[in-house]
């Protein structure tokens, strides 16, 4: 896979990188942090590119690091295995592609073994890296308060998965208990920005991701709040671990008897949160109280938006003259058209959701 | 391809079972009959168990369902998922 998009995460090196010697070989007093990699940390942060460490040390090195760096990682790797395996790792701790990573390490062996291992990750020496924050794949085009509150984020998330892998009950049950709120709005100019960001920057939860996407920059989005027959739709999540503010969207073309949603994207962020289902749920509802009679979500298929597509098998969409299981599913063709049938009985919607057309917080 | 066999659908049942007891936390899956929709109330699956599902299968048993299965059909029931896996296994993807 080469690489394509911004880069979402930076994994470090420890020693003789972000430190200014080798941890384990300084006694008592370990060496401090590098100031002009130090300065790189905070400025990409500002960007809302999230940081992580990968270090053959043991783990107290990521927390000296930590500290002489006052940076709170993402995610951290310590132990003595391959550094393609560890970034592997953080990807997957942060629900993020592996070639949205870029990995910073002074050992040419190691910038050797993740750059053929992982050919889609940006590789860079601390050197390249001190430059690295006028590239722009390090410049994503619009930096909005989600993005300056990622790092926080991800830090609230591995709290709430902690609670939830010792919740023990279903899913649903905890989204519950964890106070989750669900907010579906129209949209206003306000959220354009972070409407494109979404846009831009989701690929596991986004109908139009890849070639099909590429025209939807501001412009387009400003044109739709305006246009008369279609609705610009925000999503919001919170719940008593943190507030994720804005972290999907769609557009709906409303016609008659059938409503089309030529976009629908969530941030991987919220996965198995209920949002994409509370979404779906709710786009059937109000289509059908609109008099529509089909539901229709033209999604891209390829192998990286999988999520997307089980969430629409889920919630009964299908694809009309599909070939059968077992025919291969072909990739980077036109979008296939999922269809929701608006036959009665409609889905419900948890009382943890409130939107447009939904009494008292969207109760079923 | 392996043969198609009962005993071979049966056994993918157990292994998809387990996984999906030790990825939600939840033990009582182990127990689900064949006939359980995946998707309603009784498992739950949803995107994020789903895809952690759809890897391990891949991963165990070499099979690319969302690859080969457009509209995932084959996600009706744990009994559909098992049949569709084990009529496709690869004997060298063969888990333990």
């Amino acid at each position: 896979m080469t690489r394509e998009g911004p880069v979402k995460c930076v994994v470090w090196d420890i020693d003789n990188t972000l430190l200014t010697g080798i941890y384990l070989e300084s006694g008592e007093q370990p060496p401090g942090a590098d100031p002009v990699l130090a300065a790189v940390l905070a400025e990409l942060g500002e960007r809302g590119i999230l940081h992580a460490l990968a270090s053959k040390n043991p783990p107290e090195a990521a927390a000296h690091t930590a500290r002489v760096t006052g940076w709170r990682f993402a995610a951290a790797e310590c132990g003595w295995g391959r550094k393609s395996d560890a970034l592997a790792r953080i990807a997957a701790t942060l629900g993020i592609a592996v070639d949205a990573l870029a990995f910073v390490d002074d050992d040419p062996y190691e910038r050797a073994e993740v750059g053929f291992a992982l050919p889609g990750v940006l590789v860079l020496s601390p050197e390249e890296a001190a430059e690295a924050a006028g590239w722009p794949e390090f410049s994503p085009p619009v930096i909005t308060a989600e993005a300056r509150r990622r790092g926080e984020m991800y830090a609230e998330r591995q709290r709430r998965q902690a609670a939830g892998r010792s919740f023990g009950g279903t899913r649903a049950e905890f989204l519950e208990t964890a106070g989750t709120r669900v907010t579906i709005a129209a949209a206003a100019a306000a959220d354009v920005p972070r409407l494109h960001e979404l846009a831009v920057r989701t690929r596991q939860f986004n109908s139009a991701a890849g070639p099909a996407g590429a025209g939807m920059t501001q412009d387009w989005f400003r044109d739709l709040l305006a246009a008369r027959d279609s609705d610009v739709v925000t999503v919001r999540l919170c719940d008593a671990f943190g507030d994720d503010g804005m972290v999907g969207g769609c557009v709906i073309a409303r016609d008659a008897g059938t409503w089309t949603v030529p976009l629908l994207m969530m941030s991987c962020r919220a996965m198995g949160r209920g949002v994409i289902d509370a979404v779906l749920a709710w786009l059937a509802r109000q289509a059908a109280r609109a008099g529509a009679r089909a539901l229709r979500v033209p999604c891209v298929v390829n192998d990286r938006n999988v999520p997307l597509r089980l969430a629409l098998a889920a919630a009964g969409f299908r694809v009309p003259g599909a070939p059968g299981a077992g025919d291969a599913v072909s990739s980077g063709q036109a979008p296939a058209m999922y269809t929701h049938d608006l036959a009665p009985p409609l889905p419900g919607l948890p009382g943890w959701v409130s939107a447009p057309g939904e009494r008292d917080g969207g109760a079923a | 391809m392996t043969p198609a066999g009962p005993d071979g659908a049966a056994s993918v049942a157990d292994q998809l079972r387990a996984f999906l007891a030790s990825a939600t936390g939840r033990d009582e899956l182990r127990h689900v009959p064949p006939g359980t929709a995946l998707f309603g109330t009784a498992v739950g699956l949803d995107s994020l168990t789903g895809t952690l599902l759809l890897r391990e299968i891949q991963r165990r048993f070499g099979v690319d369902v969302a690859g080969e299965d457009l509209n995932l059909d084959s996600l009706a029931t744990l009994g559909t998922l098992a049949a569709f896996v084990a009529q496709r296994a690869r004997p060298d993807a063969a888990g333990p």
